[in-house]
């Protein structure tokens, strides 16, 4: 019943309001940043999370986070599916310098970065976690931007496959140390080797179980065209589901999944990239979401390690890259390119994070100071950084801005 | 530069150049990866005669001089075997046919020397259409004025030619409706077409002279021609054919011409004239729309008939000299796709029906062409 003919009430604007108009900004920084900074337009969508989060104008903190955290796990569930099957095992197989040099590169990066930080003094378990998650590349960054460059070639795909097996690895071993952890505090080594278990062979297993349903939905819809997206979302979807339900890690099997299907359906995938329009809003909340999650209090703690791992970090992938460039068959530009190109990280380090603070909160407030501030820090730089590379290395389209 | 002396070769002598598609594995498009691929061959052991093409999505592979069918074969195959060996380890697609049937001509970029930047600069957007993919086949000549009376009556079987590699009818994602569209790209450059009609060498020469003053050539490669001399080998060249899906039709197709070319040098059947040429280009337009269906006018007596028979009295021509050469396998296999009306372009189409995307069909091309 109504009173009046207006709200009697002070009108309130909600957390959509606020979304909205962030989504909005975020489209008009990224294109303002595109056209007169030839910025990666994701680079806005970073700056708009940071402006609009606590550490700016507050619109957003961690609990809108988690609020619309299913938004932003969909969006990398479909950003980790595709990049997955952008990796051609068949490849890997008949190549096997790309995995030693993928090895290498996250070894190296790992034993950097962990070296520094025991350099500084920093806690064991706080150097390893942070050294784990480093290892990482951002799938959506670098999938982000080589799309919007319409890069192909080379180092692109070499780009691609690394990335897809860092954040392969940085799941797995987050996973094995947090499984230490459990072991020691709880004193149960069965748990501890027993769960970093059966999160990989249950993600191996939903990949797979994720490839069939795909080959078999395949032969009855063309996914490239608007009934077959949908279904394709409503399949991820269910898979996002499924993960949860068995709590198994969203990084993983998505991931593997798409790297089962180009496997068992070498044919050529032709859906729209990301999904089309949707999936690239998916990614803007995504992006916007992120930023929001680091404080004040994260900033003054995080700042001077988070440098430290910045700079290790980036000779590490560096130098991985390099070192096996003649093996390797790269030529030592094309190297140096990929090796900055690996640079980026973002919100598959976030939810990595989210990952030990559910278990051991203060190890994963110390964690996410230096990685937040670490993964803020490489979303404004990065972007450019991997566009340039990319152009560098002759793999860019040139088009009208 | 002038022309260069016309060099001697074995007569019948045989040589074969293949552009060949380089596409990624995933969507299966163009990828421009010529540059990496041949780094890697740089460092064989045994060096192969490989080079890059005007677009980075190009690469051409040649045999070497060969004095039979068999040999060519044996050729070509362990290239391509090579070849396909690296290609896999930089997950690199290589496949035959005359066209690329999507990739759109405006993303390829040119492979950086400075000849193919001049072409670049001179040509404009041709340039980059010109991502189209022959083969080339050389056959080597014992003077020049045998290969200029060679490369005249040759000119009456380049339809032949044409309707037998037939490679290309998708361009830019559609179905030209043509089954050598790729031609249509080679006509638009100034310099393509027939040779002028000169029987001897010297001729040639004043011809080539008078072109060079006038400052439009500056050498031999210049000309587009559909056969032309080259001095320097001591052949003449025939640039028609689309590079097959095969290495196998390639070899095939070569033995054809050789074959042909063994016919014309010794039975001297017609005395080439210009005449000839007046339906030459009616000729060569009806090979490369409607392949074995076109129209062949026969120059020597205007009666008109289906390609199809005129390619089935040739290949009763030529049975002597194909036993004398040992070319009568490969001929039997050709003249068998033309008895079945079969070819590279049907198969295109076939597979395009079946399987309604043409990403899908560059994945078969890329099979096939690891496959025989």
């Amino acid at each position: 019943m109504i009173d009046t003919p207006w709200p009697s009430e002070f009108i309130t604007f909600n957390e959509i309001t606020r979304l909205a108009l962030a989504l909005m900004w975020a489209v008009l920084l990224g294109e303002l940043l595109h056209r007169h900074a030839r910025c990666p337009r994701i680079t806005g969508y970073a700056l708009t999370g940071l402006l609009l989060g606590p550490t700016g104008l507050t619109w957003f903190s961690a609990p809108e986070f988690h609020h619309f955290k299913l938004w932003v796990d969909f969006a990398l569930t479909l950003l980790l599916f595709e990049l997955g099957i952008h990796v051609n095992l068949r490849w890997l197989f008949a190549n096997p310098w790309v995995i030693t040099a993928s090895l290498l590169e996250s070894a190296l990066t790992f034993g950097a970065v962990f070296g520094a930080l025991s350099l500084i003094h920093a806690e064991p378990h706080l150097a390893a976690f942070i050294a784990a998650i480093s290892m990482g590349t951002s799938p959506v960054i670098v999938m982000r931007v080589a799309s919007e460059s319409r890069a192909q070639g080379q180092i692109t795909q070499r780009l691609f496959v690394l990335t897809a097996l860092n954040t392969v690895y940085a799941t797995v071993m987050v996973n094995i140390l947090l499984g230490n952890l459990h072991a020691a505090f709880k004193g149960n080594w069965m748990l501890a080797l027993m769960h970093p278990a059966y999160l990989l062979l249950g993600s191996i297993g939903m990949g797979i179980a994720l490839a069939i349903a795909f080959k078999w939905l395949r032969r009855y819809f063309d996914f490239s065209n608007e009934q077959g997206g949908a279904l394709l979302f409503g399949l991820l979807l269910l898979l996002l589901s499924f993960l949860e339900a068995f709590d198994l890690p969203i990084l993983l099997a998505p991931l593997l999944g798409g790297m089962a299907i180009k496997f068992i359906d070498p044919r050529p995938q032709l859906w729209p990239r990301y999904f089309g329009t949707a999936g690239a809003i998916l990614v803007i909340m995504m992006f916007i979401l992120a930023g929001s999650v680091l404080t004040w209090d994260g900033w003054i703690h995080g700042a001077v390690t988070a440098v430290v791992v910045l700079a290790v970090r980036s000779v590490a992938k560096m130098a991985g890259a390099l070192s096996l460039a003649p093996p390797a068959l790269l030529s030592m530009k094309q190297a140096l390119s990929l090796g900055i190109a690996l640079s980026p990280m973002s919100v598959s380090a976030l939810i990595l994070v989210e990952n030990v603070r559910l278990f051991y909160p203060t190890l994963g407030n110390d964690i996410a100071n230096v990685v937040l501030t670490l993964m803020i820090l490489l979303e404004l730089i990065s972007p450019s950084l991997v566009q340039a590379m990319l152009h560098r290395a002759g793999e860019t389209l040139e088009r009208d801005p | 530069m002038g022309l260069p002396p016309f060099a001697t070769s074995r007569p019948l002598t045989l040589g074969i150049e293949l552009e060949l598609q380089l596409v990624n594995t995933h969507d299966y498009d163009l990828v421009g990866s010529a540059a990496d691929l041949l780094r890697r061959l740089s460092r064989q052991k045994c060096p192969l005669d490989i080079k890059p093409e005007i677009t980075q999505s190009m690469i051409e592979m040649a045999s070497g001089v060969s004095h039979s069918y068999a040999e060519v074969l044996a050729q070509l195959t362990e290239i391509r075997d090579v070849l396909l060996e690296n290609a896999d380890a930089l997950n690199i697609g290589i496949c035959g046919g005359g066209t690329h049937g999507f990739q759109h001509w405006g993303e390829r970029k040119i492979y950086s020397t400075s000849r193919f930047r001049f072409l670049s600069d001179l040509y404009g957007y041709l340039a980059k259409q010109f991502t189209i993919f022959g083969q080339h086949v050389h056959i080597g000549c014992p003077d020049p004025d045998t290969a200029l009376y060679t490369l005249h009556a040759l000119s009456r079987f380049v339809p032949h030619f044409i309707a037998l590699s037939a490679s290309s009818p998708f361009v830019q994602g559609h179905d030209t409706g043509f089954f050598s569209a790729r031609l249509n790209s080679v006509f638009a450059f100034p310099l393509s077409g027939r040779a002028p009609f000169v029987e001897n060498w010297q001729a040639f020469e004043t011809y080539f002279d008078a072109m060079k003053k006038t400052g439009v050539v500056s050498s031999m490669k210049d000309f587009y021609w559909d056969i032309r001399p080259k001095p320097e080998f001591g052949t003449i060249e025939v640039r028609v054919m689309d590079t097959p899906l095969t290495v196998t039709k390639a070899a095939q197709l070569a033995a054809f011409i050789q074959t042909v070319a063994r016919y014309v040098m010794v039975e001297h059947p017609f005395h080439p004239q210009e005449q000839d040429y007046l339906v030459y280009s009616f000729n060569r337009f009806q090979a490369c729309r409607f392949g074995y269906e076109g129209t062949y006018v026969d120059p020597g007596t205007n009666e008109h008939r289906p390609l199809q028979e005129e390619l089935l009295s040739t290949f009763n021509l030529l049975e002597s000299h194909a036993m004398a050469l040992g070319t009568a396998d490969a001929c039997a296999a050709l003249r068998q796709g033309v008895l079945s009306g079969d070819s590279d372009a049907l198969q295109l189409r076939r597979e395009y029906e079946d399987t309604k995307s043409l990403p899908e069909v560059v994945q078969r091309q890329c099979a096939r062409w690891r496959s025989a």
